[in-house]
Order: structure tokens, then C-alpha cells, then sequence
């Protein structure tokens, strides 16, 4: 092979590469990204059952209840609508009432539930999870009373 | 003074280190491709090495060699084309910059953010000489009481302080704490359940309201606990009986009780068909409704802080606290002067300028011109 | 006083950085040794006070100095002794701190170590060295003092947060750092090489030793960091693709291509462009990950726009260091000559292909990290991308690099043959192979591709193995011959077989893990049990307890297997009392390279608690095979002809003949 053809057959195969790359993270994008909601989305934009998505909120003061084994539900609320929610697991340390939380999942369908496979409540009190600020500040709700989001 | 002969002093010995190599004249750098040659040289043994010890075969290692020789050559050319270093000069300006700079950068910053006159305060010398600092006074009690939890004097001396100072929490368990061993008391009862109002930001929660009951049980004509249990009930929109009970507290008050002005406002605002607006300072200023004693105690302590924050106005939290106390002192004209003086030397746009806002926002203290 | 004096020092740090950062680039622009010379005294002694500084602070966290607000809000006067100091880094301002003490020590380092290099390269090092300083000195002073005082003080402080109140955080962060930030020393390479318009193979061997030595302690970071999350959070993951772990991982990328590549250019000068651009993004992507985690965008939009001076400073000396850098490449780049050629078949074209998948993982990570970012700034709209998007791209890249790289050090320079290097790694192959085979007769179930990935790492270990044994030339000399001729390899040789053995080790740790780990949640009482990875747990019962800052509540496990008590755990629940934080300290027991992992969840109405237990089967692996290439790195880094072009005679540096000494 000439100089010119070898740098042509490197080149080649790296533009290849990187447009298999690319098509790959698209492809991975429309498999994997799950969008975010409150609950007063929900009534308008129609999730249908089993998209995964995020849903935060606040965790509805005394709306946890524990039932079979560790099979938890609460309610998730940002005052305009609320969403009940079940997770079978361990919830994060942080879990509160009236604290801010992300349950990733999906609603099952049939009935309003929505089913989490994953909830966070990040380790840190001041922490919260910057969507359900910025949609909870979005509705003038301030946190706790004692101290509004900034 | 020391502080000031050790600044000089560092700034001139990193002055001199920075200095040296500007007046040691007469030298002259290497040439940069000399190096190079090293390297390459380095390369040619290394190969060498690798050939006797079997690692490379005998034409590869020719043909490696071959190509370093050529990077040899063409650096050991480049060395004899390329012009040693210029003659030394003086540097005059670059020697200024030194001077100059170090005290001037290091002065002027510093100056600007730093405390000068503050001594170190460690720990350990602070707790063994307290003197007359609340702070270190608080935290000794505190250290007392993790060895000794069943002291009940001591939690039913810190439970108050913790009080004024916003540490609500603290102070609902400092209550707790005094009830669980020295018993219940009109007094303790109505202390925690203060503690409990504030930290739920004015609202009578059923705890609170528990302890209020059990007071009232016990010392059935205490105004405190009266006015409290009155404004459980106008929460709770039973505004009738709240009026009831509010009257009742009138009634039975002497002409020139210092809490009438606040209870005649919570009957004015149940009259005037306006669902009553219960805040921080509604719990605060019912503070007053204990003894004297307490608010001149409150006095005193206001006005050395605001002694101290006129000789250095650039303690943020000092101004924090002194409006919060004024607050709760229900002198709201000093609050908001405080706050006027405070937004000077911490302006609006500063983060702790949007701090002082948001407390003046939190206390419904109004912000005159300025502001946002 | 003291307090001050530091404060002071530290306006001085930022002071001689200016000054070392105008005058030694002003020397090599009028060709001026004397202003050259500035440079290294301005480097120690940018150090030295920094040092002092950085002492100071450290000083008031053991004495519990409240008077000092950043001690105040980060410590308590009854945290253990270690928390007081590793509660120093433990929060913005003093992780700046450590930032900087790490980059003037780097200065310091070359200043010192470098009197091999060219004058005019080290000036113009040191300066670029002193820009990067300088800014972040500036920003510290300005944003994120950490003298800043309380009058009258506090008489107990705040507490450092209570997750980061463990050793894990005392060794964490300062590998991190040392990683990151030791990349800026490549950076400030490529920049003064491109200032000097000068760039060849002598510049390559001088980069890549602090290359070497920033990537080893970048690996060892990660690992740490990893096994932190792991144990510390209680939730049983030891990755989260978390953007503040794909900080750090970016970084991790590029520096691997960019050792790589500087292989490429030390050995045959080709590569230059590449391999200096490479130096640029590798601390660009620093440098973008202290800005993820410091300015507050992560965590949230708010923070960042409340208090915009943090995140609007970093954002401008990201914006600053790599924009000026592109530019300079981009006007230098043209003016270099191409080097070397090579064949598509090779020892340089598998580095090339090393290169092109390492850059293309990083930037597909870095997409997946932005990306939420971009749309919401762009559009408003809220998304977030998991775990599934990373590793199903990043997952898919890797496999061709990993099946690709026992395969490089097997092809010759210059032209390779694919064929001959494919019948020697027969073996390899076979090894991996029949383990997979053995591990599934023996394991039996699971899906194909973990048995596919179980192949993978074994082959990987073997070809490393294999390339060692080639090297000695076994079978084709006599034993004691070969027995000499492995001892007598160069430093790098082993370096580099250690490394990808340690790659290996952790491919086979992470499909071990994410294939066969069993995870149980189940609600227990005393004396109930529950079964995993053939251990039997009978729960028995809580405990209170006291800690110096905390109150714990624990839960005791005995753990037998066939009947027979073989060990008991115990998992707690630690509430903190200065900030009512509650954490979960997992029970962790090691059996050979699994563990048995315990955490407590919530106490039940009944007297119950909920408790999750995973067995983690050959978990460590993933650690260990950190540790491997750590090693792999430092190796290298000792090997006697990186020991920087090492001029022999009189003039070897001094520095080279104490790590001889040392050996």
C-alpha cells in the first residue's frame, strides 16, 4: 500500500467507527432516557403504562404505609396533583415525610399506580433533587414552611 | 504588631527567593536541542540493550536505529543552527514587578477579606478560659450533659437560651429533657410547647397542644398557657370559642399587662371576620407573657451585640441575630433600622444582602428604599 | 493571628503565581535565562506556601477553631481526629484547597525534577503551570475563602457531613486530585510546546511520565472512590454513572488514550497533533468535572443561580484555559511536520485503535452527561439518562478494545502481522475458554454472554501472561536463559502486562458481580433467616449504641453455612446527632474475593426490620484489578529509561540517582 492508501484505510475506518458510535448513542438515547414529571403534569400529558419515567415530588404527610413485607406505598404530591406510588425495597436513608423524592418507574396499567423500581432521596438534607425544585418553585411551593427553595 | 513584622517579613523573603535569579547576571541558558540529543542518544543505548538482551530482533533494531539516528542528526543540526541565549540584561522592570507586586497583590486582597486583629480561638483554650462568651458557656453545658443526661438544672437552663438563639430543636429536647427528669411543670410544659410552635412556624401542633393541656391542668390561670391553648383553637377555625378565650385571658389581666396589646389584636382580627394570621412573632412576643426578668435578660444581651456590631459592622451573623432579636423584642422600628445598617454593609445583591432579605422576609419586617 | 498569617499566605500563593507566570514566558520570548530562572524558585516557593496555608487551615480543624466559618460549618469539636483533618477536604472550600496544594506541588515537582528538560520548555512549563495557579488561587480568594472569620465564634460546630465521615474520604479525594491534577502538567506541555512551536519525540518521553504517574494515581482514585459508594452508601452498587463519577471517569479515558499515544509519538514521532491535542482535552475534561461538581449545576439549577459567582468563575477559566488552548492548537497544529509511517496492521495502529474507541467512550460519556443539561438550558425539557444508556454504549465499545488489547503488544512497530500474533494468543484464547467452560459446568445456568465475558477477562489476564513469556523467549531459549531474559525486561514491559492483567481482573470482577449476584429484601425478626450465596443469616436482634457524634442502631447476624457457624455481622443504622442525618453502615464480610453484604431498612410496626443481603460473588475483583493496573502504572513509571530521557554522566539529575537509591 502507497502512504496515501494507508492513511486512507485508518481514516476510513475511524469515520466508520465513530458513525457506528453515533448511531449507537442514538439508539441507546431512544431506548434509555426517561423524562421527567410532577404529578400536576400527569392529568395533561398521557403517559402511557409502562414508559419509564421519573416522577418527583413530595412525599405526602401520612401517606406512607408499609404493607406486605417490604412492599412500601406513599404519595407523591406537588399540592396540584398527587400520584400513588408502591416500591418494593429498601428506601434511602433520607426518606421522609414531607421531604422531596425521585421514583423512577413506570405506571402499570389498569390503574393509576405507579410502580418504582427506583427511589432517591439524596444524601444530603438541603439536597433536592433539582427537578422537583425547580417544578416546585415553577408553582410557588415552598418547602417545609420553614425554608423556601432558592 | 507581631502579625504585621511576620507579613513583612514573609513578603520580603519570597521577595529575595523571586529575586535571586533576576540578579545573578552573566548567565547563559543551554540550547534547548542539546537536550534532545540526550534523549535520542538515551534511545540509541536502550535499543542497544534490548539487541544484546534478545528483546528485538537484529534488522529491527537496525531499522529503529536508523530512524533514531536520523532524529539525532537532525537535532544535533538544529543545535548548531539555532542562536545561544541573548546577553544577559538587567531587568529592571521585571525586578519592579517583583517588588512591587508581592506587597501590593498581598496587601490589597487581603485587606479586603481579612480579619486582622482576630486572634486564633482553638477549642480547648476557649472551653478552659470561657470568660463571659455565652457561646463557649453553652457549649461546656453541653459537654455536661452528654456525660451527665439525668443533670435536669442544667437542661432546664439551656432549654430557653437554645430558645432565643433559634435553635428550636435543641431546645424542644432541652424541655423534654427537664420534664422527663425533674417532672412537669406549668412552666417547662409551656416552654416546650413554645419550642414546638416555633419550630412548626407558629402552629399549635397536637403535641404542643397536649403539653399546653397538661400545663393548664396543673396552674389553670396561667396567661401563657391561655393564650396558647386560645390560639389552638382559632388554628383550628373554631373562632368563636377562640374569641371566648382570648376575652376570658382579658378579662382576667391585670390593667396594665405587657401581652394585653397582643391578645386584643388576635380578638380585633377574630371580629373583623379575618382568619387570624398566626407568625413567629405572634409565639415570640408571647415571650413576654412570662416574666420581666426574661425580656430585660433579652435586653442586655441585645444591647452589648449591638455595641459590639457598631464597632465591627462586618459580622454578618451579629446582624442576623440582632434583628432576629429585635423581632422578638416587638421593637420592629429598631429591626428595621438594624436592617437598613446591615443592608449597607451587606448589600441587597450579596449573597448575604439576599440573606438579611430573606430573614426580613420571614419576620414581615419591611425593607425602606433599597432593597429589591 | 495564625489564622490570619495563613490567610495572608494564601494572597501570597496567588501573588508569586502571577509572578511566575508573566516572567519566565517573557524570558523565553526575549531569550532571557535570567528571567527564565524565576521559574523554579517561584514554582518551590509557590509550594511551600501553599503548604503553609493549606496547614494553617488543617491547624484550626484539629484545634476546633470555630472562629474560622469554614471550620465551623464542617466539623465538631467530638468528631474522631482523622474526620478533623480529612473534614479539611471534606467541603468546597477546602477541596479547592487541596486543588491547589496538588498543582503547586505538581510545579513544584517539575520545577525541581525537570533539570533535564530544555530551559526554554521548563520556563514555559512552569508558566503555563503558574496561569492555571494563578486562576484558581484568584477564584479560592475570591469565591470560596476558607479563612473567612466569625466574631464572636460559635461554640460548637455544625459536623462534617456524616456520609463523609470515613476513611474511604480521607484517601479518596487526595488520589482524585492527585489524578486530575496531575494531568495539568501534560497540559502545560502541550501548551508550551505549542508556544514554542517545537514538538517531537524527546517531548513525548518527557510527558509521559507524568502522564504515567497522574493516571496511576487517577485509577487508584476511581477505585477508591468506587469502593467508598459501595460500602458507605449502603445501597449495594459499586457504579451509579452518577455525572460526579463520570467527572472523574472522562479524565480516566483520555489519560489512558493519552499514555497510549505517547508511546506512539516517543517511539516513532508520529502522532504529535493527536497526541498534544489529547494532553489538552485529557485536563480539559479536569477541569470540566471540578466544574460539574463545584458550580452547583448538578445538584441544582438553583444553587448556580443564586450564588452565580462559583459557577460563573469556574465556567470562565474552563472557558479561559481550554478555549485559549484550542485556539493556540489550532494555530500551531498546520506548522507541524507529519512523522512516522506505519501500516494499518501494527503496534501503532493498534494504539490508534486503542485511541479512537478510549475517545469515543469519553465523548460518548460525556454526552450522556451533558446532554440532560444542554436540552433543559436549550429547551426546558427534563430528561435523565441512567445506567441503561451508559452501559449499553459504553458496554458495546468496550468489548472490541478489551477482545483488541492483548492483541497490541504482540504486533511489531511499523508493520505488523496479525496472523502470528492471533497463533500466539491461541493459548489465551484456550485459557479463557475452558475457565468459562469449568465456571459454567460447575455454576451452571446464567446467560451465554457472562460466560462470554468470563472468557473475555481470563483471556485478557492469559494474554498479558502470554506477552510476558514471549518477551523472555520461552521454548525458544533455555529455561535459565528465559529465567534472565524476564528478569532483565524493562520496567515498561512489565508496567504494561501488569496493567492489562489488571484490566482483565476487573472484567471478569464485573460480570461476576452483575450476572450472578443474588440480592435478597426480606422482612426479619429475631430469629428468622434467610439464605444467600449458600451462607444461611439468622437475624438476632438490635443493639443500641453510642459513638463520639452518633447514635447507632444495630443488627446482629450469625452467618453459617452447612449448619456450622462460621461468622456474625453486624449492620447499623448511625444517626448523626449535630445534623440529624441518618446513614446506613452496611455489614460487610469477605470470603476469599466475595462478599456477603447486609444493609438494615426500616423497622416494621411488628417488631420487624426490613433487611436487604447480597451476595457479591468475586465483587473484589473489580478493586483488585484497580490495584493491578495502579501498579501496572507505577511500574512503568520506575522503569529506568523513563527516568526522563535520563542524560548519563555528570549531568544526571539528582533526582534520578535518590529514585535509584531507593530502589
Amino acid at each position: 500500500m502507497t502512504r496515501k492508501q494507508k492513511r486512507l484505510a485508518v481514516i476510513g475506518g475511524g469515520v466508520t467507527f465513530l458513525f457506528a458510535a453515533v448511531l449507537l448513542v442514538m439508539f441507546a438515547f431512544s431506548q434509555s432516557i426517561a423524562y421527567f414529571y410532577v404529578p400536576g403534569d400527569l392529568a395533561k400529558a398521557d403517559v402511557p403504562p409502562g414508559t419509564r419515567i421519573r416522577l418527583g415530588g413530595l412525599v405526602e404527610a401520612g401517606s406512607v404505609k408499609r404493607g406486605e413485607g417490604s412492599t412500601v406505598t406513599f404519595t407523591v404530591t406537588d399540592t396540584i396533583g398527587t400520584v400513588p406510588v408502591t416500591y418494593t425495597g429498601i428506601l434511602p436513608d433520607l426518606f421522609r415525610e414531607g421531604q422531596g423524592v425521585v421514583a423512577e418507574g413506570a405506571f402499570v396499567a389498569g390503574n393509576r399506580v405507579f410502580v418504582a423500581d427506583t427511589v432517591l432521596a439524596k444524601h444530603d438534607e438541603t439536597y433536592m433533587p433539582k427537578d422537583v425544585a425547580d417544578r416546585l418553585q415553577a408553582q410557588g411551593v415552598t418547602l417545609s414552611g420553614k425554608e423556601t427553595i432558592k | 504588631m507581631l502579625f504585621w513584622i511576620l507579613v513583612a517579613v514573609l513578603t520580603a523573603a519570597v521577595a529575595a527567593v523571586l529575586l535571586l535569579p533576576l540578579l545573578r547576571a552573566g548567565r547563559s541558558a543551554d540550547v534547548a536541542e542539546a537536550r534532545d540529543a540526550e534523549v535520542y542518544r538515551d534511545q540509541l543505548d536502550e535499543l542497544t540493550r534490548d539487541e544484546r538482551a534478545g528483546l528485538i530482533g537484529a534488522a529491527e533494531a537496525d531499522l529503529a536505529r536508523a530512524e533514531i539516528a536520523r532524529r539525532l542528526i537532525a537535532a544535533k543540526a538544529r543545535a548548531e543552527r539555532s542562536a545561544p541565549a541573548g546577553p544577559a540584561r538587567r531587568n529592571r522592570m521585571a525586578q519592579a514587578a517583583v517588588i512591587v507586586l508581592l506587597p501590593a497583590a498581598g496587601l490589597g486582597l487581603y485587606l479586603s477579606t481579612g480579619s486582622p486583629d482576630l486572634p486564633a480561638k482553638p477549642l480547648a483554650a476557649r472551653l478552659a478560659n470561657p470568660g463571659n462568651d455565652l457561646n463557649i458557656l453553652i457549649a461546656k453545658a453541653e459537654r455536661h450533659l452528654i456525660d451527665n443526661p439525668d443533670d435536669g438544672a442544667g437542661w432546664e437552663l439551656l432549654a430557653p437560651i437554645y430558645l432565643r438563639n433559634g435553635r428550636l430543636e435543641d431546645s424542644a429536647n432541652a424541655f423534654r429533657q427537664t420534664i422527663r427528669v425533674l417532672g412537669a411543670s406549668p412552666q417547662r410544659l409551656d416552654g416546650y410547647a413554645e419550642a414546638l410552635i416555633a419550630l412548626a412556624d407558629g402552629v399549635v401542633t397536637k403535641d404542643a397542644r397536649e403539653a399546653l393541656q397538661q400545663s393548664q391542668a396543673l396552674d389553670p390561670n396561667n396567661p401563657r398557657t391561655r393564650f396558647y391553648l386560645a390560639l389552638a383553637l382559632e388554628q383550628e377555625g373554631r373562632r368563636e370559642e377562640a374569641k371566648a378565650a382570648y376575652e376570658a385571658l382579658v378579662k382576667d389581666s391585670p390593667a396594665d399587662a405587657p401581652w394585653l396589646s397582643l391578645v386584643n389584636r388576635h380578638i380585633a382580627g377574630l371580629s373583623a371576620d379575618v382568619p387570624g394570621n398566626p407568625t413567629s412573632q405572634d409565639v415570640a412576643a408571647a415571650g413576654d407573657l412570662d416574666a420581666e426578668g426574661r425580656a430585660q435578660m433579652i435586653a442586655g444581651m441585645v444591647e452589648g451585640l449591638a455595641g459590639k456590631l457598631k464597632e465591627n459592622p462586618d459580622n454578618f451573623e451579629g446582624w442576623m441575630r440582632i434583628i432576629r432579636s429585635y423581632v422578638v423584642l416587638d421593637q420592629r422600628t429598631a429591626a428595621e433600622q438594624a436592617l437598613q445598617t446591615a443592608l449597607k454593609q451587606f448589600p441587597p445583591q450579596s449573597e448575604n444582602g439576599k440573606q438579611l432579605l430573606a430573614l426580613a422576609d420571614e419576620l414581615a419586617i419591611s425593607v425602606k428604599d433599597g432593597g429589591k | 493571628m495564625i489564622i490570619e498569617l495563613g490567610h495572608y499566605v494564601l494572597v501570597l500563593v496567588l501573588a508569586t503565581a502571577i509572578i511566575q507566570s508573566l516572567l519566565p514566558l517573557a524570558g523565553t520570548l526575549r531569550n532571557d535565562p535570567a528571567l527564565m530562572a524565576v521559574a523554579p524558585p517561584a514554582a518551590v516557593s509557590g509550594f511551600l506556601l501553599t503548604v503553609f496555608s493549606f496547614g494553617v487551615l488543617t491547624l484550626a480543624y484539629v484545634t476546633s477553631d470555630f472562629s474560622v466559618l469554614n471550620v465551623w460549618e464542617n466539623s465538631h469539636s467530638m468528631q474522631p481526629l482523622i474526620y478533623k483533618f480529612s473534614g479539611v477536604w471534606g467541603n468546597h472550600e477546602g477541596s479547592m484547597m487541596l486543588w491547589l496544594i496538588i498543582l503547586t506541588f505538581f510545579s513544584a515537582l517539575v520545577a525541581s525534577f525537570g533539570t533535564n528538560l530544555p530551559e526554554r520548555l521548563r520556563a514555559n512549563v512552569l508558566a503555563v503551570q503558574g496561569w492555571i495557579t494563578a486562576a484558581f488561587a484568584l477564584f479560592i480568594l475570591l469565591t470560596s475563602n476558607p479563612f473567612l472569620r466569625l466574631d464572636p465564634a460559635p461554640g460548637e460546630g455544625k459536623d462534617l457531613n456524616p456520609i463523609l465521615q470515613d476513611v474511604g474520604l480521607a484517601i479518596h479525594p487526595p488520589l482524585l486530585y492527585l489524578g486530575y491534577v496531575g494531568f495539568s502538567v501534560c497540559f502545560s506541555f502541550a501548551i508550551a510546546a505549542l508556544i514554542d512551536g517545537r514538538i517531537d519525540a524527546a517531548w513525548a518521553r518527557w510527558v509521559r511520565p507524568w502522564a504515567l504517574a497522574a493516571w496511576s494515581f487517577l485509577t487508584a482514585g476511581i477505585a477508591m472512590g468506587s469502593y467508598w459508594a459501595y460500602y458507605e452508601l449502603g445501597w449495594g452498587g459499586w457504579w451509579f454513572w452518577d455525572p460526579v463519577e463520570n467527572a472523574s471517569f472522562m479524565p480516566w479515558l483520555a489519560g489512558t488514550a493519552l499514555l497510549h499515544s505517547a508511546l506512539v509519538m516517543e517511539k516513532r514521532e508520529a502522532l504529535k497533533i493527536w497526541t498534544v491535542l489529547l494532553a489538552i482535552l485529557t485536563f480539559s475534561l479536569s477541569l470540566l468535572g471540578t466544574f460539574l461538581v463545584r458550580s452547583g449545576v448538578l445538584t441544582s439549577v438553583h444553587a448556580f443561580a443564586t450564588d452565580p459567582t462559583r459557577g460563573v468563575f469556574i465556567l470562565a477559566i474552563l472557558v479561559i484555559f481550554i478555549g485559549g488552548a484550542l485556539s493556540l492548537f489550532a494555530f500551531r497544529a498546520p506548522t507541524l511536520k507529519a512523522g512516522g509511517l506505519f501500516a494499518p496492521i501494527s503496534r501503532e495502529g493498534a494504539l490508534v485503535f486503542n485511541n479512537l474507541i478510549l475517545t469515543t467512550a469519553a465523548a460518548t460519556v460525556l454526552t450522556g452527561t451533558l446532554y440532560p443539561l444542554v436540552l433543559e438550558a436549550l429547551t426546558g425539557e427534563k430528561i435523565s439518562v441512567g445506567a441503561p444508556f451508559f452501559n449499553l454504549t459504553f458496554g458495546l465499545l468496550m468489548v472490541p478494545l478489551l477482545l483488541a488489547v492483548p492483541f497490541g503488544p504482540l504486533l511489531a512497530w511499523k508493520r505488523g502481522d496479525l496472523l502470528a500474533a492471533g497463533q500466539r494468543l491461541f493459548a489465551a484464547v484456550g485459557v479463557g475458554l475452558v475457565i468459562a467452560a469449568i465456571v459454567q459446568w460447575a455454576h451452571g445456568g446464567g446467560p451465554v454472554l457472562a460466560y462470554f465475558g468470563l472468557a473475555l477477562g481470563f483471556y485478557m489476564m492469559a494474554g498479558a501472561v502470554t506477552d510476558l513469556v514471549l518477551r523472555a523467549g520461552v521454548g525458544k531459549v533455555t529455561a535459565s536463559v528465559a529465567r534472565k531474559r524476564l528478569f532483565g525486561l524493562p520496567g515498561s514491559a512489565f508496567g504494561t502486562a501488569l496493567a492489562h492483567f489488571g484490566l482483565g481482573v476487573t472484567v471478569i470482577g464485573i460480570v461476576a458481580v452483575t450476572t450472578f449476584e443474588t440480592e435478597h429484601v426480606v422482612e426479619m425478626k429475631p430469629g428468622t433467616t434467610v439464605e444467600a450465596g449458600g451462607f444461611v443469616l439468622t437475624f438476632d436482634g438490635m443493639r443500641q449504641g453510642r459513638g463520639p457524634n452518633y447514635t447507632e442502631e444495630s443488627g446482629h447476624f450469625t452467618v453459617a453455612r452447612g449448619g456450622v457457624r462460621v461468622t456474625d455481622i453486624w449492620s447499623s443504622k448511625r444517626v448523626y446527632t449535630a445534623r440529624r442525618m441518618p446513614t446506613t453502615e452496611a455489614g460487610i464480610r469477605t470470603f476469599g474475593l466475595s462478599q456477603l453484604y447486609v444493609s438494615l431498612g426500616d423497622p416494621m410496626n411488628d417488631g420487624g426490620i426490613v433487611v436487604r443481603v447480597w451476595w457479591k460473588p468475586m465483587i473484589l475483583c473489580i478493586w483488585l484489578g484497580g490495584i493491578i493496573m495502579m501498579a501496572g502504572g507505577a511500574v512503568s513509571l520506575f522503569d529506568r529509561r523513563l527516568r526522563i530521557g535520563a542524560p548519563q554522566g555528570a549531568r544526571r539529575p539528582k533526582a534520578a540517582a535518590i529514585l535509584e537509591a531507593a530502589e
